[in-house]
């Protein structure tokens, strides 16, 4: 057992650090570590610098374009960007979609879309929840019925994060209502500026159009952008799934959402509150142990001894550490913190926000918009039944 | 960046489990709790096993090996909920082998590394609470060596012990010493406590000790973070075998005409368990990993597994309790005696509460696992 890295690891964070420092833009770093409105132009800016680098893809395989980084190598890239500042990768396309065209496209697919990926110049969505079908995903009705060479979509997407910006989308689409509902399903590629498809931003409680509804109405898609075969989509929306629960500790930018908290909390003077402090001491022990339990995940993964089947648990603590910290935040300025003025969360806002302090201004919109991580993903709830069963049986 | 156990370390693991589950029944630790709470000759078979010897070194007929051996023998032993307090083991070893002058060494290592020196701290006093800062014992010099006048608490086996390490002022700066239990003017009181081991409040009257070190806080910094590291990797052991038994009777207990595992309500309960026992574990990988660091990252280090372990025990254990339904406030049933070896475990070196006070005091711009 050893606690460090090795040698080449930390050397491998040095260059990391080091270019992300260089290529970072400083007006999307500030957004960042201020929980300021990012931008299209931002997330995909940034998405673009790592495409240019070869580095969008973090994950892919060196076959497809990829860097080949190992588990470890991967942590330590996301750690140093979140550290930095550095927006959220949007994932849809190079850390969900890509994986699937690799394993299961067929060799024009992954020439025609992982390129476009890997740069950062397709912007893709995810079109998996339905009204119906929230944590019981396989009971999606969005129905492709294939005509010719053709499928007709016919249905409605929702939830579909920044949708309001894609150029493609990844859909489960019910091709069959034989059997059970999983052997129904198939997983189809769809240009979003097809005909028939209408983008609805949905206002969250936060007062941002973060996700959207999408419908279809007889949308024609070409059968060649059906991923592998027809009806087997399920399982591989669930190769995407697992992929994504193991992501979504997001331990990294929760460190770095610490450092913020206890900013915070010193401007507001907090810090010398001993019962407050201590609500804060707690979440720093859960960030701790949660890395703890991510840097066990990876040293398994590693040396391939000692499999760890907790991607369930990552989930759980992730997502209530983000909400904690949010809730912290936003305590911490208690009655500033509620203001709403929308304005004030654009960078350069030169307003006077009540109470004098500006960086109060997202703290509530950001602490409404958390609570979503409980709820996306695969439920608390249902991960809880997942590992129940690990342990039940 | 590695967490997988060598071989020696798995090999040493199967030894000890195989010896708690044969040789070490829950007949025979209840038959001890009613002897007292300590028995010798258990202790004994841990010394022949070699537990005794492990972190002794190899230089004082030790094996003189590290933290994590440690963690994978204590952790073993809370499976079984060993009444003998190995921990104390490590205790010494450390403090003596860190701290102590080459004469107490060889004096008192190679006795402790065979089993035949029941070496254990004895530090807590009424009123320090777990403040290792406060401490009333006084000593003196003396013509041969010193004296201490003190009065401690709680001391793991105090009256069955063959010597205590004690802090006391010396020169208005804490001390520690070693008092043998057969001294002038030692006396002691046994007793068990809630967990079914003994402890002892051990009374020094003037008695004659020797120097460890003038260095004191430091040293018994380190004897309490041993006995952190010790207890986390116990507590792990109690908590592992905890949600096993948890698992094993909602799978066997009908009500309604179905097993209790099949109700969400509870499944949603063990899930927070596997939760709580899992962080518990990488906090105690943690606080072993760094029980080698220097003092200040080690101290804020303990603290931190101390919270999380001992949120974690209270939870296992409670929740153990309720899953079971009536049959897990019995004392025939197994479960009860490991939930009361939890509850006593989150005082020991340190409770949550006052551990979530180290954290407070020693919170830096950032954090993580390498901050």
């Amino acid at each position: 057992m050893d606690l460090a890295f090795t040698p080449e690891e930390q050397a491998f964070r040095e260059e990391i650090r080091a270019w992300v420092q260089a290529n970072l833009p400083k007006e999307i770093s500030h957004k960042v570590h201020n929980a300021l409105r990012l931008t299209r132009d931002d997330l995909q800016g940034w998405a673009k610098i790592l495409g240019k680098k070869g580095w969008l893809g973090f994950g892919w395989p060196k076959e497809f374009g990829g860097p080949g980084w190992t588990a470890v190598q991967k942590h330590l890239f996301e750690e140093e960007c979140a550290l930095a500042g550095a927006p959220r990768i949007v994932p849809f396309g190079p850390v969900m979609v890509a994986p699937v065209i690799m394993a299961f496209g067929n060799a024009e697919q992954q020439k025609r879309f992982l390129p476009g990926i890997a740069s950062g110049e397709v912007w893709w969505s995810q079109g998996y929840s339905e009204p119906g079908s929230g944590s019981d995903l396989a009971s999606v009705k969005t129905r492709a019925e294939r005509v010719g060479d053709k499928y007709i979509v016919n249905g409605q997407k929702t939830w579909t994060t920044l949708g309001q910006y894609g150029d493609w989308m990844f859909n489960l689409v019910r091709t069959s209502t034989e059997g059970k509902p999983q052997t129904g399903i198939s997983f189809l590629l769809l240009d979003m500026k097809s005909k028939g498809v209408t983008v609805r931003p949905i206002k969250l409680l936060d007062g941002e159009c973060e996700v959207n509804e999408v419908f279809f109405d007889n949308v024609e898609v070409p059968a060649e952008n059906l991923i592998g075969e027809e009806n087997k989509g399920w399982t591989y929306a669930k190769h995407l799934l697992s992929h994504e629960r193991t992501n979504i500790a997001d331990v990294n930018r929760s460190k770095r959402e610490l450092e913020r908290l206890k900013r915070i909390a010193k401007t507001e003077g907090m810090w010398d509150d001993a019962r407050f402090r201590d609500q804060i001491a707690l979440l720093e022990v859960d960030i701790v142990a949660l890395e703890m339990l991510v840097l066990r995940v990876l040293s398994a993964e590693k040396s391939g001894k000692n499999s760890l089947d907790i991607a369930g648990l990552l989930k759980i603590k992730g997502s209530e550490i983000q909400q904690r910290y949010a809730e912290l935040m936003m305590l911490a300025a208690g009655p500033f913190a509620m203001p709403f003025i929308e304005e004030a969360m654009e960078a350069g806002w030169q307003g006077d926000f009540p109470g004098g302090v500006t960086a109060n201004a997202p703290l509530a919109s950001t602490y409404f918009n958390l609570r979503k991580t409980t709820i996306y993903g695969g439920s608390n709830e249902v991960q809880r039944n997942i590992v129940a069963q690990t342990v039940l049986g | 960046m590695d967490f997988d156990f060598s071989d020696d370390q798995e090999q040493l693991r199967d030894a000890v489990r195989k010896w708690v589950d044969k040789g070490y029944t829950f007949e025979r630790r209840r038959a001890a709790v009613a002897a007292g709470g300590f028995d010798r000759a258990a202790w004994g078979e841990l010394a022949e096993l070699g537990l005794t010897a492990l972190t002794v070194p190899e230089t004082h007929d030790g094996m003189g090996q590290g933290a994590i051996d440690a963690m994978v023998v204590a952790e073993e032993l809370g499976r079984g909920m060993v009444l003998e307090p190995i921990a104390q083991a490590f205790i010494a070893s450390n403090v003596l082998s860190q701290y102590g002058s080459a004469d107490v060494q060889a004096a008192w290592l190679p006795r402790v590394a065979s089993g035949e020196a029941l070496v254990v701290l004895a530090y807590q006093e009424r009123k320090a609470r777990y403040r290792l800062d406060v401490c009333d014992a006084k000593a003196a010099p003396a013509q041969a060596g010193h004296t201490v006048t003190a009065t401690k608490s709680i001391v793991a086996a105090g009256d069955l012990a063959d010597a205590f390490i004690v802090p006391a002022q010396l020169d208005g700066k804490t001390a520690l010493f070693l008092v043998e239990r057969s001294a002038a003017g030692v006396t002691t009181r046994g007793y068990v406590t809630q967990d079914g081991s003994r402890a002892a409040e051990v009374q020094l009257a003037n008695a004659p000790a020797t120097l460890i070190t003038t260095d004191g806080l430091p040293a018994l910094e380190l004897a309490v973070d041993t006995g952190i590291a010790a207890t986390c990797a116990e507590a792990v052991g109690v908590m592992d075998k905890t949600v096993a038994l948890t698992v094993e009777y909602m799978n066997q207990r009908k009500q309604f005409g179905v097993f209790i595992a099949s109700f969400q309500a509870l499944r949603h309960r063990v899930a927070d368990m596997k939760m709580q026992l899992e962080l518990a574990r990488s906090m105690s990988y943690y606080a072993s990993l760094k029980l080698g660091a220097p003092a200040a990252e080690r101290r804020a280090a303990m603290a931190r597994a101390k919270v999380q372990l001992g949120q974690s025990m209270r939870f296992v254990g409670q929740q153990s309790v309720q899953l079971h339904g009536g049959i897990g406030v019995t004392d025939e049933y197994i479960g009860s005696h490991y939930f009361k070896k939890l509850t006593q475990l989150e005082t020991a070196f340190g409770d949550t509460l006052h551990h979530l006070g180290e954290v407070s005091a020693r919170m830096q711009d950032t954090a993580g696992v390498f901050a």
